[in-house]
């Protein structure tokens, strides 16, 4: 992770550089543009006649990790999925207001939606590696971008599997199956494969709701040593998974935006009646 | 089952003790389950048992035509049944028709040739409908095109080998043969040349691809529609196009399957007869010049000459020779396709996958 002075950086246009950590303000004209990655304007999602979410307003913060929380059915995944135009194939999905990312519209012409998904990656509720070897479904990605030579994609998948701490586990078996791995190995690997393109945000859908307890903490620890060169959003079900990895939380609740603030603030001293009863566990 | 029909009309009947007696254990082995075993390994043992038959039979015919012509019936490329009003004749101590020799090198690579136009043509266009009918077409017209699929693979061969010959035979002497002959380099001698009549080596190859597309099609349909959706997202997340999520993760999750499925057309092709037959031109004993010129496989030469060979045992013999050749060369392809299918399941896909 910590070498980012890759050959393929250089010749990448599409690549965003990552904004400087310290202080990014200092080559910003306007700071707070810059400290946004993500801002949603008057956000409508809907399938067919059905309105999932209606008028959401949101800035994301750049190199924070960013918790939607809801209850089922309020529209967290449909959200999430809308930041890298998972749905736009969905039968009837429809879209009104905007998403920004980085200042520019997610549906502008101009965009490139291969290198959107490239820039915006994402993690799954279930494990989902594909059927080559595993060292394969790190550089997947790397390969279709061409952000490597083929020479240096063994490079490539050994960096971003020790980034997820699964180096040691699997460096012996490199070329075998990913589905002989355990299931917490197998979404490291996808972990490894979504950091591996350099993204500047990551989507997580409830990244760890298919993993034991060991496995969630490791997910977790590392989602935290993504920042602040990635920005988290994180759609998740765990009170206290929000609670120990997000900055800020964004809370849906009937297809509207409830709350948006500091996680802390958000749980512990809720402005909204509705939070209150979500996250006190009186519904939802 | 029919063990247990005797035991069921005393019951009806007086009823005999012994009888009575007998039927009572049939039930109670029914109930245990020892009749369903015995019907499990007799159907297991089937199959074997057929293969076993038929090579046993086909060798057994063909033992006087091996010894012969010996290998030349391999490396040799003249075939003739002999003189069938001459006298015969005994030489090594085998009697035979004067005149009679056989050389299976036409019908061999006839065989092959034909098999591998086909499947060069059918394997992408079948993949590519497959693809086409999951992830393209909208359900209802996907639907409509899946069932003419399964009516393609349905029509009966000698209807194709009509087609082939009246229809497809003269438009590619006429219009397609010319195309290429005239345009491929001349480094391709086997792509010009004559371009013949429209019976040959590339109508009956085209014919042969025709009838196997609806096989590996549909079964390389069901096998894609059986690919779970989130590896799929997360290759369309990770920036891929739907070519690439094709050809990199739903392909090869099913890749074994496809195999299999490609072995399937291949034995269909192999062993082929009316349509070649009636698309190929029967050039008994010629080696085809080039890809347009009539040719012959083995089982058109044993569907178009079993009359002429019938009356003579060594011409018989000569058949045997030929089916156990095409026998061995299905096996052969079975075989290596298995082989295939264990390389593809064992670099990746999960475990317990594929055929």
């Amino acid at each position: 992770m910590s070498t980012r002075a890759d050959p393929a950086d250089s010749g990448d246009a599409q690549g965003k550089t990552f904004a400087p950590p310290a202080a990014p303000a200092a080559n910003a004209t306007s700071a707070d543009a810059d400290s946004i990655a993500l801002r949603t304007v008057n956000l409508t999602l809907g399938f067919g006649q059905h309105t999932v979410l209606s008028e959401i307003n949101v800035e994301v913060r750049r190199g924070a990790v960013t918790a939607i929380i809801g209850p089922t059915g309020s529209g967290k995944s449909t959200l999430l999925r809308t930041f890298n135009r998972m749905n736009d194939k969905v039968t009837g999905y429809r879209h009104a207001g905007d998403v920004l990312l980085g200042g520019r519209s997610i549906w502008h012409p101009g965009e490139d939606l291969m290198s959107l998904r490239r820039r915006v990656g994402m993690l799954f509720q279930r494990p989902n590696p594909f059927p080559m070897s595993i060292s394969e479904n790190v550089t997947a990605g790397v390969r279709v971008h061409k952000m490597a030579p083929r020479n240096a994609l063994s490079t490539v998948a050994e960096e971003y599997l020790t980034a997820v701490g699964l180096w040691h586990a699997v460096k012996d078996r490199l070329k075998d199956s990913p589905f002989r791995l355990s299931g917490g190995q197998q979404q490291l690997l996808c972990l490894a494969r979504a950091l591996a393109v350099r993204p500047d945000v990551l989507l997580l859908d409830e990244p760890t709701s298919s993993l034991d307890p060991n496995a969630t903490e490791a997910i977790e620890k590392l989602v935290r040593t993504l920042l602040p060169e990635i920005t988290v959003l994180v759609v998740t079900h765990n009170m206290a998974q929000a609670t120990r990895i997000a900055d800020w939380t964004i809370f849906l609740n009937r297809g509207r935006l409830v709350e948006f603030g500091e996680t802390k603030q958000v749980f512990e001293h809720p402005t909204e009646q509705e939070t209150a009863g979500y996250v006190g566990g009186r519904f939802g | 089952m029919a063990a247990t029909a005797p035991a069921a009309q005393p019951a009806g009947g007086a009823g005999t003790p012994p009888l009575r007696r007998l039927a009572g254990m049939l039930r109670a082995r029914i109930r245990n389950g020892d009749l369903l075993r015995w019907l499990g390994r007799g159907g297991a043992v089937v199959p074997l048992l057929m293969l076993v038959l038929v090579l046993a039979l086909l060798i057994d015919k063909a033992i006087p035509a091996m010894r012969f012509s010996g290998l030349g019936f391999i490396t040799g490329s003249k075939w003739n049944f002999g003189s069938q009003y001459g006298t015969p004749v005994k030489s090594d101590g085998l009697l035979h028709l004067p005149g009679e020799e056989f050389g299976a090198l036409p019908e061999v690579l006839g065989t092959l040739a034909t098999s591998a136009i086909a499947l060069i043509i059918a394997v992408p266009v079948s993949i590519g409908a497959a693809l086409a009918i999951v992830e393209l077409l909208p359900r209802r017209l996907a639907n409509v095109v899946g069932a003419f699929l399964e009516l393609l693979a349905g029509v009966p061969s000698v209807l194709v080998g009509l087609w082939g010959a009246l229809t497809f035979g003269p438009i590619i002497a006429h219009d397609v043969a010319p195309l290429i002959a005239n345009n491929a380099p001349s480094w391709l001698p086997f792509l010009r040349g004559d371009t013949g009549n429209g019976q040959g080596l590339l109508t009956s190859g085209l014919v042969l691809a025709v009838m196997i597309i609806p096989i590996i099609a549909s079964t390389a349909r069901d096998l894609i529609r059986g690919v779970p959706l989130l590896p799929r997202e997360g290759a369309i997340a990770l920036g891929m196009s739907d070519a690439e999520c094709a050809r990199r993760v739903t392909l090869p999750w099913v890749g074994a399957g496809i195999v299999g499925a490609v072995v399937l057309g291949l034995g269909r092709a192999l062993g082929e007869t009316i349509a070649v037959a009636m698309t190929c031109g029967v050039a008994l004993g010629v080696l085809p010049t080039n890809l347009y010129a009539a040719m012959i496989t083995i089982a058109a030469n044993i569907v178009q000459n079993l009359d002429t060979a019938i009356t003579d045992k060594m011409d018989i013999s000569a058949f045997a020779y030929l089916a156990l050749i095409l026998m061995v060369i299905t096996l052969a392809s079975n075989v290596v396709a298995r082989l295939l299918v264990q390389r593809v399941s064992g670099s990746g896909l999960p475990v317990g996958r594929g055929l």
